[in-house]
């Protein structure tokens, strides 16, 4: 008896030290990556929010901020102007990609293969590269397209004025409706036919079928697509910086840039972002109730198959609208910027005594930075993606496999960035580590860090959707036969998530090459990012460098992309392979 | 006239007939099932009565007037048809009232009265308490009664089914049988039922057509598939069977161990030849007593190889003591025989289907 | 790494340069060094090799020529050019002074009004070039302490598109900006941005009172950032005034082949005093000595020359077809009004243009 006893009690003891060791580790990882995520996203908002109450230079609690602020009238009017801008993108970006996303997923319109790689290219354009392809193209006395339309009709002005919200509108919606498409697009192809079957044989057409059961059915996904965009609208700085300034409006992000000028007041810049914050929090809670207790994706697993849509002479037509915004957003902007990059004087046209190679040479040889942007950019791209994979990773696998508890609360986190405007997001990283103790003013370490932060939303969407793919009964049959966990993970979970990570270090990577609106306020002399530099550039005028120093950011952008799709096998807007 | 009739359709892909000369003919307010393993064209055959695919061959008719033909075909919006889809097809962002109004909205039909009919159908299939659930929050025999109001409460001309119990579990689905033939008989819609059940077939259908690589092999109500089926495959398919082997003289037929007279047969075996059987399992008895002079022509000694105890009979593999041909026979649960056991196996000719 | 790969391609580059590939090919060996500048050159190369030189003096074009100069004489030392606007270069360093993290060198600026504030929190470096004594007169003695020094100037005019404006209708003075037949066709830079057109409008309020502004805001004038995008706006034809248009950029422009021309008005040129000083605390203070010994020499005026800016010293003539400030009538105002009334403008601007 004594003896049982004894041997139940030390197995007893056993489990609770083999309990404890684990509870150890787990807590350890537990730990460390809640302290990463405080780092990276919980200690700026907090500096912000505290800022924005500090008094500058003694730090004493104050309202004044908020007073100055919001008490001018024409800081108000500037975030009007950003909640009209916001929502004007978000309706035409739906626009756009709502009906290319439905013809391309469901429908037999032709040349698909065509407007995808259209829009990836716009995917690829920075909104501010963007503005300037169309101050170039409707300037309203020297555009090209009011110099046609002059030329046309004899007309002493143009008829299109991009300096205007109705242009800044379009140049933003046409670069941001890429979001909109791959949601819309993804969500569409996992839409059953018989969905469309059943409407149709119980009367419904082709136009009133998709207008009552398809699109509806894609509902969580359009407004995720309308939500994005609204959100990026708002926070952009450069293409508003173009256009607003002369367009003589201001929207949050340049008025945020004016508190900025000397003297530096961080708290009141602190003090009037918040709104932005609210706003953001305040869409996904609207997101939540709209959605509400519908459930959106088919109830059963059977019957799944996708058949497109035969539209007969309308096919046509759709290809005609995508063709038109693909034209909007790639092909005329495009064809200017190729244009001035090439050009001696771009305002002098097409003519062959007008091409020169002088701009490239002009920025490879003789402007001492421009090679050292161009590599910084592709670096800190890069270690960025690499660092944000692997961190959204880690806590993914923690979160999916439930290592520990509140693990949620890790999920949270890494998705909570998305809440902030990224121009925001700089300035409370600014506040929080530019200044001693850390001192990373003008450091690679704080672009690298802000990037970090900003692009973990996306980052960890990917890695838990791939994650999800993966069954841990591969991890399971690893540790059955004795192998460790880490093992498991470095031998099984890695090889069968390649692909996944690659698409997901892509989805990282190309946005980051393009972010101008935190990199603005983190950029030291010597960590200057292409996308800044072109916004210097663009100061003085020069559209012909500027220009040029474009094409190469979208060449390299595109080449590096196009590579990684092939190593990939499908494409990064997460198509799957047809 | 019957109300849909289906001449000559065939359907080709490319290389691949899919469907091969159907024809089939529907009176109204009948039930048929369309049978056969996977492949065999059913799918292909009701979409194209559906109109959502055009028949490469021959013509689709309703009343009288041609719904498909090669030429040209009336669209699935235009045929007043309804359909259930495997994977049932609810809407899942629409509650279950507004699942079932959808048809009768588009119809132009006031909402009071789309109101009403709603109500009354959802009342017919007991799912009134329900309707403002959405599809999640349904179980798998509720949204298939939805599936079913949405399709009956329009009042379609033919109600098309494509094999809608195949996702449920087995109790669900023999409730769920009952319940369709039980709407069917309500409302004496003309019903095309597609299915790899037999099972399911009996129970719901008037009539049957059996189908094999995209021709019908027999179309027939379910007992005379099952007695007096046409061919090798409709027997095998339909039920279990033992195919056996016998060569007729004129006056016996000669089987591979036993012979048993040729008179004992009801149909019309011939004088001289190889006739083929399908004997049913059931329609023979294993019996531990001889066979008298009356019956003794069809009796045969046989030994026990193999044997199953299935609660509601037994299920033994036999072999007449010359010869090597095996048969299945199914018993009561109390004929108990052990392996190895001789017994007499009494066959009754007049069960026994020829096979052309 | 990276130095090592970019200072293959500037010698690459250089050499390249050398062949004449580009216009700027002044490639003057290293005159001989005086003996105090050999002194700075050695200890500039001890400290690092490196220089970063922030500059709103000029377009980046100018400013990378005078950085390539300066690494040509002195070999071995790297100049980080930072070409910005006056307000973005001055709220950089500011920042850089707040964080405690300086990363500027040597700050050109084209508002005094910044070297003068800096001075005064004691921001700057104090050091006295041996070539500050050499400039022309009009430019010397503005820091008696020697903390800052005039390194740049240039002028301000009113520019036109030649192919869309007769030289007979075009203003000839200030006020003929005001008039009705311009509107829409006025480009303007802002004095938030830019010190050149800071400086240009405190002399417009000093001139004609602030009543100036509000009359041309009735022209609705195309508001760039830097005053190099009046030129800019010209060129691309979208505007057909430049109402506060740069002599140096706007002739140089000319020499392209750009249908442009520039107007001296009659009630005076505005004329824009640039300095430049060493920041207090900086990295390379050896480097940043005989880079101001390098601003104010000879070999830089001739940069200037060649892109059609002013020249400091005495011994390099004004560009060819351009007027130098010593023969015209020039206006502007005084250090102290510019300390106060530039930061007074841009509140203004904001309150009359609404940006």
């Amino acid at each position: 008896m004594t003896d049982n006893s004894l041997d139940i009690r030390a197995l007893h003891f056993s489990g609770i030290a083999s309990r404890l060791r684990r509870l150890d580790a787990s807590m350890l990882l537990w730990l460390a990556l809640i302290a990463a995520l405080a780092f990276l996203i919980l200690n700026p908002v907090l500096r912000l929010i505290i800022s924005s109450l500090q008094e500058t230079d003694t730090g004493s609690f104050t309202l004044a901020n908020y007073r100055t602020a919001y008490g001018n009238i024409r800081h108000l009017q500037s975030l009007l102007n950003s909640l009209e801008l916001g929502v004007g993108v978000a309706l035409l970006a739906t626009c756009f990609a709502v009906p290319m996303a439905w013809a391309i997923s469901r429908t037999d319109m032709p040349g698909k293969a065509f407007v995808r790689l259209m829009v990836f290219a716009a995917f690829v354009t920075p909104p501010y590269l963007g503005a300037i392809g169309w101050i170039l193209l409707a300037g309203p006395n020297s555009g090209w397209l009011n110099k046609v339309w002059m030329a046309l009709t004899g007309a002493s002005h143009g008829i299109f004025n991009v300096y205007s919200m109705t242009g800044l509108i379009l140049v933003i919606s046409v670069t941001s409706f890429p979001y909109t498409f791959v949601f819309t697009s993804s969500a569409l192809d996992l839409v059953s036919s018989e969905m469309e079957d059943a409407a149709n044989i119980l009367g419904a057409r082709t136009l009133r079928t998709t207008l009552r059961i398809t699109l509806p059915l894609v509902t969580p996904a359009i407004i995720g697509g309308i939500i994005i965009s609204f959100l990026e609208a708002i926070a952009l700085f450069g293409a508003p910086a173009l256009i607003a300034l002369p367009a003589r409006f201001n929207v949050v992000s340049t008025q945020l840039w004016q508190f900025f000028e000397y003297p530096v007041r961080v708290e009141e810049a602190a003090a009037y972002s918040m709104p932005l914050l609210a706003i953001t929090v305040l869409m996904f809670w609207i997101q939540r109730r709209i959605l509400g207790r519908r459930g959106y994706t088919s109830v059963t697993g059977k019957g799944g198959e996708r058949r497109m849509i035969a539209l007969g002479p309308w096919r046509w037509v759709m290809l005609g609208y995508a063709l038109l915004v693909c034209a909007l957003s790639v092909f005329l902007p495009m064809l200017v910027l190729v244009q001035a990059a090439f050009a001696k004087a771009w305002g002098r046209g097409f003519s062959l005594d007008n091409l020169t190679l002088h701009n490239f040479y002009y920025l490879l040889f003789e402007q001492t930075q421009a090679k050292q942007t161009i590599l910084n950019t592709f670096l800190y791209s890069a270690v960025t993606a690499f660092a944000a994979i692997s961190l959204t990773l880690a806590i993914a696998y923690v979160v999916n496999r439930k290592l520990v508890p509140f693990s949620n609360v890790l999920a949270f986190l890494c998705m909570a960035p998305f809440v902030v405007p990224g121009i925001v997001l700089a300035i409370g990283f600014y506040a929080a580590y530019a200044p001693p103790p850390l001192a990373l003013y003008g450091t690679a370490t704080i672009l690298i860090l802000g990037f970090t932060t900003r692009f973990l939303p996306i980052a960890y969407t990917s890695s838990a959707a791939g994650l999800r793919s993966i069954n841990p009964e591969m991890e399971e049959a690893v540790r059955i036969l004795g192998g460790s966990r880490l093992l498991a993970i470095r031998k099984v979970l890695i090889p069968l998530l390649k692909k996944s990570l690659a698409g997901a270090w892509i989805l990282v990577f190309i946005p980051a090459t393009r972010e101008l609106s935190s990199a603005i306020f983190l950029v030291g002399p010597n960590t200057r990012v292409i996308s800044v530099m072109l916004f210097d550039l663009s100061e003085e005028g020069n559209f012909e460098v500027l220009a040029a120093l474009g094409v190469i950011l979208l060449v390299a952008t595109v080449a590096i992309a196009g590579i990684g799709s092939k190593i990939i096998g499908r494409d990064f807007m997460l198509r799957r392979n047809s | 006239m019957s109300r849909l009739k289906l001449t000559g359709v065939s359907k080709r892909y490319g290389d691949f007939l899919a469907v091969d000369g159907i024809d089939l003919e529907l009176q109204n307010g009948e039930f048929v099932s369309l049978l056969g393993p996977s492949g065999c064209g059913k799918t292909t055959t009701l979409r194209m009565i559906a109109g959502f695919v055009d028949p490469t061959l021959g013509t689709i008719e309703m009343d009288g007037k041609i719904l498909s033909s090669p030429s040209g075909s009336v669209p699935p919006d235009r045929r007043q048809m309804s359909m259930i889809f495997q994977s049932y097809a609810i809407w899942p962002n629409m509650t279950v009232e507004q699942n079932v109004a959808f048809g009768l909205e588009l119809r132009k039909i006031s909402n009071a009265e789309v109101k009403r009919r709603v109500g009354e159908m959802l009342e017919v299939v007991h799912m009134s308490h329900l309707a403002d659930r959405y599809p999640a929050e349904l179980s798998g025999g509720q949204q298939q009664r939805v599936a079913l109001a949405r399709a009956i409460v329009i009042r379609p001309s033919v109600l098309l089914l494509d094999e809608p119990l195949s996702n449920l579990d087995a109790t669900l689905r023999e409730e769920m049988r009952f319940e369709i033939r039980r709407l069917h008989d309500e409302f004496q819609v003309t019903t095309v039922y597609v299915t790899h059940d037999q099972a399911e077939a009996m129970v719901t259908s008037d009539r049957i057509a059996v189908m094999n690589h995209g021709r019908i092999e027999q179309v027939d109500v379910p007992r005379a598939l099952y007695n007096q089926p046409k061919t090798r495959f409709v027997a095998g398919f339909i039920g279990r069977t033992n195919f056996i082997e016998g060569v007729s003289d004129g006056h016996q037929v000669s089987f591979d161990g036993f012979a048993l007279p040729r008179s004992a047969f009801e149909r019309d075996v011939p004088a001289q030849g190889k006739a083929v059987f399908s004997v049913r399992p059931h329609s023979m008895r294993l019996s531990d007593v001889p066979p008298t002079a009356g019956n003794g022509g069809s009796a045969v000694g046989v030994v026990v190889l193999e044997r199953a105890f299935l609660g509601e009979h037994w299920d033994y593999v036999v072999k007449p003591r010359e010869g090597a041909l095996t048969l299945r026979v199914t018993t009561s649960p109390m004929n108990d025989f052990p392996i190895g056991a001789t017994a007499w196996l009494e066959f009754e000719p007049r069960q026994m289907a020829l096979i052309v | 790494m990276f130095p090592i790969q970019r200072r293959d391609f500037i010698i690459g580059g250089s050499a390249l340069l050398t062949l004449g590939a580009g216009r700027n090919a002044l490639a003057q060996p290293a005159p001989s060094m005086t003996p105090h500048e050999k002194e700075l050159f050695e200890a500039a190369r001890k400290e690092g090799g490196e220089l970063t030189w922030y500059t709103a003096q000029s377009d980046d074009i100018t400013a990378q020529a005078l950085g390539r100069s300066f690494e040509q004489l002195y070999p071995g030392i790297r100049v980080n050019v930072l070409r910005t606007t006056a307000q973005v270069a001055y709220q950089r360093v500011t920042q850089e002074i707040k964080a405690s993290a300086i990363q500027c060198d040597v700050l050109s600026t084209t508002d005094i009004g910044h070297c003068v504030a800096l001075k005064a929190t004691g921001a700057l470096e104090k050091y006295v070039p041996d070539n500050s004594g050499k400039v022309l007169d009009i430019y010397k003695n503005y820091d008696p302490d020697g903390y800052y020094f005039v390194n740049s100037a240039g002028m301000i005019g009113i520019g036109y598109n030649t192919s869309k404006v007769k030289e007979a209708d075009a203003p000839k003075n200030w006020t003929d900006l005001l008039d009705p037949k311009w509107k829409d066709n006025i480009a303007l830079g802002h004095p938030g941005f830019s010190g050149y057109v800071g400086t240009w409008t405190l002399t417009m309020r000093n001139q004609y009172g602030w009543d100036f502004f509000e009359k041309i805001a009735k022209n609705n004038p195309r508001i760039g950032r830097s005053i190099n995008d009046t030129v800019t706006m010209l060129n691309a034809g979208e505007c057909s005034i430049a109402g506060c248009g740069p002599v140096g950029t706007l002739l140089e422009s000319v020499q392209k082949g750009n249908p442009l021309a520039m107007v001296y008005p009659t009630d005076g040129t505005v004329l824009i005093i640039a300095p430049s000083g060493i920041m207090k605390g900086c990295k390379h203070p050896a480097a940043s000595r005989l880079f101001m010994e390098f601003l104010l020499s000879v070999g830089a005026s001739q940069i200037w020359v060649d892109h059609f800016n002013e020249t400091i010293r005495p011994e390099i003539s004004p560009p060819k077809g351009a007027k130098s400030a010593k023969d015209l009538k020039t206006i502007r105002p005084t250090v102290e009004q510019i300390t106060k009334g530039i930061p007074e403008v841009i509140k203004q601007w904001r309150e009359t243009f609404g940006v």
